[in-house]
């Protein structure tokens, strides 16, 4: 199991009354609410703890969301130039860039091949669709959001691997001279992840063998459509996928004591917080497939958000515990989904960086070593998420998980 | 009130969106009161999902062609049954003359509206075929940008919620009613509120970017020489004040009349009132009372 530390860097200081009158932190919140100066002071408390994550031995992921309070990654690229440049061993998971809502894939082409190449190949390149209210910030027509993914990501890997100067006349995008310099370090590419639970996007990601991303999903939910991804890969003739090919990104606190793990790890409740968003923003125009807009409109959707605390701990979704606690909860999450990639939000609104520090110092003391093998020996096992065990077709979900 | 014998002319009504499939009430009493044979079509996306090369369509000039070509079709089926009674029919009534195209024109003159977005549809197909059309209403339309670039002319019906909508587009938001949009009205069962999300990404298909206009639009409005009408209720606040009357004063024929006490809807919420406005107008320029 590798396991990534992971923040949204997060801005904490909106007063509630300005998050309520403007339906949340997100997209539509006026930034006379952001304080260049305490900014500042966060973004170096994030980057501090990236550089000390990786200095215990984590891999390190970052993102990019847009006009929010909830995130001060603005880029995803960006950050990881940041992060890049502060830390020497970890890899850095790029999860991702919203291929949507970026005017130009030639530009990400060069981007991610110039973190590769200033990196020695520490990069791992994850492509997403961006969240619903994205659309907002980017204005990208959501209709043609999927559309838009899949021809983007079909440039850019030209991009990357065609040796010779080309012309690109899609649907969406147009250019009449590309070669992208540099290439990308690790060749042909960096490996390429994707997060996403529409079953289009997993049998597509599956049909790639590119790594799958479930983001704070029930383990039944992920297993689910894991196993679906397996099957898809099968079925195109592809090698049956290993841990490798999967990630799940959770929560994580861990301290001595069950209490005191409890009392920091609450704080993490803060991403969670339902803003009152509007459906047209949670859900909108074409984003997602009627059925799936109904049951965003009857609240069916992201039910993980309405947990109590206890029932996240529990389900694992919050690995919040002392290290024994969340090494069995990990070992559980591996033997329902097999999954190899752990994505650990160690940090969320107003935990203090002390509390972080403190986590991430006894996670990988603890818990990281302890779980290091885990799958390691994977072809071995005879788990119930082995292609030769699974043969009933899986049933299309709704997405538990919250994006 | 007595039946007006028809006059053989048509109006061709292109709806707005969020708005039901039923027959406007002020359309029907436009229509009645002029003896007008009434053309209501759901435009693509409205009613039945896009398919075939449809799937391909992404903007409101799609829709206008596909909207012309409707009519050249009927053209082509009216010439058809034209040609089969010429022997018991020799008066065609034909007003406008060769048509554009080379083929023969449905000899009934044919008056275009639309509402909001619908409106804007109508603009484009106005400015693409100006003959076709013996006049232009212009109900509240979209389509085409006047201010500046931070001035929102259109409100956000792709993301506001439907009490917001309601709230914008009426004088009186109590008394709402011939629309729909994703979870309104509230009880409609799923099937409903399914068909409503479709309609509401067929229209984001095409007036996403830019918003609810077409920045080409604007520099072909001196060629709309035909008797045109822009009419907008005076509390309607889904398009900017003032907006309606500017756009009018753009186009070369066009005049600009304004409902009193109703909303961006006026022929649901004042349907008596937009009835009369229009049918002064659209008498004025009917062909077949020319000839009679």
């Amino acid at each position: 199991m590798k396991c990534f530390h992971f923040s949204e860097m997060p801005y904490p200081y909106v007063p509630p009354e300005a998050e309520a009158e403007h339906r949340g932190l997100k997209y539509f919140i006026p930034n006379r609410h952001y304080d260049p100066v305490r900014g500042y002071e966060l973004y170096q408390r994030y980057l501090d703890e990236y550089e000390l994550a990786d200095e215990l031995g984590l891999d390190l992921m970052v993102n990019e969301h847009h006009q929010s309070a909830s995130t001060l990654h603005v880029s995803a690229t960006l950050s990881a130039a940041s992060v890049l440049a502060r830390t020497r061993h970890g890899r850095v998971l790029v999860l991702g860039t919203p291929l949507p809502h970026r005017e130009s894939p030639v530009r990400v082409a060069e981007e991610v091949a110039y973190l590769d190449a200033i990196s020695a190949g520490r990069i791992n390149c994850g492509f997403v669709r961006g969240v619903q209210g994205e659309t907002y910030p980017s204005n990208q027509n959501p209709v043609h959001n999927m559309e838009m993914f899949f021809e983007a990501h079909d440039l850019i890997k030209e991009a990357w691997t065609r040796r010779d100067l080309f012309s690109w006349e899609g649907r969406f995008y147009h250019y009449r001279y590309v070669s992208v310099w540099p290439r990308p370090y690790q060749q042909p590419h960096p490996p390429i992840w994707v997060s996403g639970t529409t079953r289009r996007l997993v049998e597509w990601t599956a049909r790639h063998g590119y790594t799958l991303c479930n983001l704070l999903g029930t383990y039944e939910d992920t297993a689910k459509s894991f196993r679906l991804y397996r099957q898809t890969a099968v079925e195109a003739g592809l090698p049956e996928p290993s841990p490798d090919n999967f990630a799940y990104l959770a929560f994580c606190h861990v301290a001595p004591t069950e209490e005191q793990a409890r009392e920091s790890g609450r704080k993490l409740l803060w991403y969670l917080k339902q803003g009152k968003l509007r459906l047209g923003a949670a859900n909108p125009p074409g984003y997602s497939s009627t059925a799936a807009a109904v049951a965003s409109l009857r609240g069916k959707l992201g039910e993980v958000r309405k947990y109590s605390f206890e029932r996240l701990v529990d389900e694992g979704i919050m690995l919040v515990g002392t290290p024994d606690t969340v090494t069995r909860q990990i070992q559980r999450l591996y033997e329902r989904t097999g999954v190899g990639n752990l994505i650990l939000m160690n940090q969320a609104g107003e935990m203090t960086s002390n509390e972080v520090r403190d986590s991430l110092c006894l996670f990988a003391r603890e818990v990281l070593p302890a779980v290091a093998p885990i799958g390691r020996s994977w072809q071995d096992e005879d788990t119930a998420w082995r292609v030769d065990n699974d043969t009933h077709p899986v049933e299309t979900v709704l997405a538990s998980a919250l994006s | 009130m007595t039946d007006v014998t028809t006059t053989g002319e048509r109006l061709l009504f292109l709806h707005d969106a969020d708005v039901t499939a039923q027959p406007a009430p002020g359309i029907q009493q436009l229509s009645r009161t002029l003896g007008l044979d009434l053309d209501l079509p759901r435009h693509p996306g409205f009613g039945a999902p896009l398919e075939g090369e449809a799937l391909e369509w992404d903007s409101v000039a799609d829709l206008a062609q596909h909207h012309l070509l409707r009519l050249d079709a009927e053209d082509g089926r009216a010439a058809a049954a034209d040609n089969s009674n010429s022997n018991s029919n020799s008066n065609g009534g034909r007003a406008n003359g060769s048509a554009p195209h080379g083929h023969t024109p449905d000899p009934r003159p044919l008056h275009l509206a639309g509402a909001g977005f619908g409106g804007w549809i109508a603009l484009e197909m106005a400015v693409r075929a100006r003959h076709r059309f013996a006049s232009l209403t212009l109900v509240a339309p979209y389509g085409v940008k006047l201010f500046g670039p931070t001035d929102r002319e259109f409100a956000d019906i792709l993301l506001l919620d439907p009490a917001e909508t309601v709230e914008l587009g009426w004088a009186d938001p109590s008394a709402c009613h011939g629309l729909r949009m994703p979870g309104f009205p509230a009880g409609l069962d799923d099937r409903e509120y399914e068909e409503a999300f479709a309609e509401r990404a067929a229209l984001s298909r095409f007036v996403w970017k830019p918003f609810l206009h077409d920045p080409r639009l604007r520099r072909w409005l001196h060629v709309l020489t035909m008797p045109t009408l822009v009419v907008a209720g005076d509390r309607d606040r889904m398009v900017a004040p003032g907006h309606s009357r500017a756009l009018a004063d753009l186009i070369p024929s066009a005049r600009y009349a304004e409902i009193p006490g109703s909303g961006h809807y006026p022929y649901l919420e004042t349907p008596g009132a937009f009835a009369e406005t229009v049918a002064a107008f659209v008498s004025e320029h009917l062909k077949t009372g020319e000839e009679r």
